[in-house]
């Protein structure tokens, strides 16, 4: 069971059962845990040679045991997000951890990741249960349905879930080659019926220049 | 109680005639009132015999003393601030992470060595501590820094607590630690979790942990 301890630590309730986190971001537990290291982008040969060709490479630990465990990293807020069946598309950097019960892969991004400064590829998650997703500043979830469409800074993108397609936008013309760009030279469109997570930071992108 | 909160990363102080304040050298923001800062050679409380205790010690983060009467802000480096107060029992924290505490409390450094013996010197090397830390005793409150919010872990004896070195702030009561170690073959062939050690803490108090795995 998730649940968060304030905005920045996530508290973790487990009996016996086991859940996914990213790599050295245990603060503290009490009771009996054991950490093993995993690695992301699906499992088996299959994921193995996906993440070697990626470069989405996550390191993941399964935690198991009785007990509470805690969980933060640098100080991000946290956000909870429960899927019943559908697919999150997440960052790497930004999945702090996984219920049990969920599933994590790859999937191609295209020019949208490359963007971003995250690479041409992205993290799945599906399933059934929760997910804990870390953004730079507390997190607005914005609704997409099909009368709306969204469009997102690349670097403030975090998440995505539900049916949506997306475009890549670009705002260049020719006063972005003068050096007059407004900074916004590069968005992502979103389409559909789905929820997009959105950070009140913005990382450095190749588009936050120009 | 002369510390208020005023926001997660800003404390007032009250300072009354006759009652000092030690706090960490620079972290004054603001104030009211007729207050004067000293410098603290000695680093502290206690005469010169524990100043160079805390020299050798590698604790002696400069401090000043505040006194007069008025109200002064403190605040440093835009990290969150967490008051506790002590009532009689001993508080354990890195010199650098405190940011002010009343002059009622006895300061003191404690040789890691001196609990878990080659184990607890090695403890201190891991997390980044040292060989010594603070000891803050008595009646009084404390205002420690910490990197992102800081949450209180209680500790039973029935229920030990195990806490990442880089993330432990600060604990007291009577409560004994050691350096447990997970280490496994995986971590000798680099495929560690990144919990290979671990501050496991037993016996009766609290433990302060800050949601960031970054020292200040």
């Amino acid at each position: 069971m998730f649940r968060l301890q304030g905005s920045k630590v996530l508290a973790v309730d487990m009996t016996g059962d086991a859940v996914k986190a990213k790599n050295g971001s245990m603060v503290a537990y009490d009771g009996q845990m054991a950490f093993k290291k995993m690695s992301g982008g699906g499992e088996g040969i299959r994921g193995m040679v996906t993440r070697r060709i990626t470069g989405e490479q996550m390191t993941v630990m399964e935690v198991s045991g009785h007990g509470t465990c805690w969980f933060a990293d640098r100080a991000s807020e946290i956000n909870l997000v429960s899927l019943q069946g559908d697919k999150l598309y997440v960052e790497s950097s930004n999945l702090l951890a996984t219920e049990a019960g969920l599933r994590t892969g790859t999937s191609f991004t295209g020019l949208r990741g490359a963007s971003q400064g995250n690479g041409l590829f992205t993290t799945t998650v599906e399933g059934h249960g929760q997910a804990a997703i870390m953004s730079d500043g507390p997190a607005v979830v914005l609704r997409v349905s099909r009368q709306y469409p969204l469009t997102v800074d690349p670097g403030a993108y975090i998440a995505h879930q539900g049916n949506l397609s997306q475009s890549f936008q670009s705002g260049v013309t020719f006063r972005t080659f003068m050096g007059e760009g407004g900074g916004e030279a590069f968005q992502i469109r979103f389409e559909g019926d789905g929820l997009v997570y959105v950070q009140p930071s913005e990382r450095n992108t190749i588009a936050g220049d120009v | 109680m002369p510390f208020r909160e005023i926001n997660s990363k800003m404390v007032e102080a009250t300072v009354l005639p006759g009652q000092r304040l030690f706090s960490q050298r620079g972290a004054m923001l603001a104030y009211k009132g007729e207050v004067s800062f000293t410098p603290n050679i000695q680093g502290g409380q206690g005469g010169v015999m524990s100043m160079i205790g805390r020299r050798v010690a590698n604790e002696d983060t400069p401090l000043m003393t505040v006194e007069g009467s008025g109200t002064v802000l403190f605040g440093h480096g835009g990290h969150h601030v967490t008051v506790v107060n002590l009532s009689g029992d001993t508080l354990f924290v890195e010199a650098d992470r405190l940011l002010a505490f009343e002059g009622t409390l006895q300061q003191g450094t404690m040789f890691m060595g001196s609990q878990g013996g080659v184990m607890g010197m090695v403890r201190g090397q891991i997390s980044g501590q040292g060989l010594f830390t603070t000891t803050l005793k008595g009646h009084g409150s404390v205002a420690v820094m910490a990197h992102g919010g800081v949450f209180e872990v209680p500790i039973t004896p029935q229920r030990p607590v195990h806490v990442d070195p880089q993330a432990y702030v600060a604990h007291h009561g009577d409560v004994r630690n050691k350096l447990s170690t997970a280490l496994g073959w995986r971590d000798m062939v680099g495929r560690g979790s990144g919990e290979a050690f671990q501050l496991e803490l037993s016996g009766n108090g609290v433990v302060y942990v800050q949601a960031s795995e970054e020292k200040l």
